[in-house]
């Protein structure tokens, strides 16, 4: 019996080659945003990857449910949507918690006519969960004294003028600490072994 | 004149840790295209080599599946049109009461 051809392609593609395909980022745009998305999974629990994040961005992107202003590269948005989109995590598993610790409080009738309203604040546990990520990050420039004073200027929230200041950082020190702090970023994102 | 002291409460963990996030972010976002190549030239990897192992996760799966390797779609469909070819044994009566 003759074989009738599939009329459609079976083969499913994923969001970044169909960005790919359709030019809205080009290849090395695909790899500075696969570090930034690698950077923002940091703290995320296990079953969110930072491919989720950044084949997320891009799906909002591709089915237009995020629309690029304009004038704002499409990279920088992206990176925007991916910080979004970690944020809307941790909304959702504040109020995942919130919901948990209501349904037990009904069961056990403790307050059987109340609901609390709880600070937005954020919990204990993603404060601890903030304060290792950040040792992590520290621990990527273990060996680079100013970037670590970078580092912790940035957490202080200081100005680069401020930070070199601080710990008497000339401009060009300052500059290609930056440099080797990018590079190890980098690295740190483009790296095939999983973390 | 004395100099002014702004003290303001210590920033919560999590508000140090998305400022550190927010200018690595930026740093990220900065870095010339020549950087990128550099970097992934220390880790070995070539993104001008087709398949390059720098898109696991872009243009292929990050976790790799057997089927990724193997059609096992194609397997399981191969069995389903076998057992479908498969006639009932009618010769065997059907025990009534």
């Amino acid at each position: 019996m003759r074989q009738i051809q599939p009329l459609v392609d079976t083969k499913v593609l994923r969001p970044a080659e169909s960005a790919l395909a359709l030019q809205l980022v080009t290849e090395m745009e695909l790899l500075r945003l696969k570090a930034i998305a690698r950077l923002h999974a940091r703290g995320l629990p296990p079953d969110v990857g930072w491919d989720d994040l950044l084949q997320e961005a891009l799906t909002r992107v591709l089915v237009g449910s995020r629309l690029q202003p304009e004038g704002v590269p499409t990279v920088v948005f992206l990176a925007g949507i991916i910080r979004s989109l970690r944020s809307e995590h941790w909304r959702r598993a504040a109020s995942r918690s919130r919901r948990q610790t209501l349904r037990i409080d009904q069961a056990n009738e403790t307050v059987p006519h109340e609901v609390e309203l709880r600070d937005p604040a954020p919990t204990p546990e993603r404060s601890l969960s903030a304060r290792q990520e950040l040792a992590e990050i520290r621990k990527l420039f273990a060996l680079d004294i100013v970037a670590l004073q970078i580092i912790g200027g940035l957490a202080d929230d200081l100005s680069p003028e401020q930070i070199r200041s601080a710990h008497g950082i000339s401009r060009t020190d300052y500059d290609s600490a930056r440099k080797r702090m990018r590079r190890t970023l980098l690295r740190e994102g483009l790296t095939c072994e999983r973390k | 004149m004395r100099t002014k002291v702004k003290t303001t409460a210590p920033a919560s963990p999590e508000a140090r840790f998305m400022r550190v996030l927010q200018a690595l972010e930026q740093e990220l976002l900065d870095a010339s295209d020549e950087e990128i190549i550099a970097a992934a030239t220390d880790l070995g990897m070539n993104p001008q080599m087709k398949g390059s192992a720098l898109f696991a996760g872009l243009k292929y799966p990050a976790r790799l599946q057997l089927s990724d390797f193997f059609e096992l779609g194609m397997a399981a469909r191969l069995e389903a049109e076998q057992t479908s070819i498969v006639v009932p044994d009618r010769a065997t009566p059907k025990l009534t009461k």
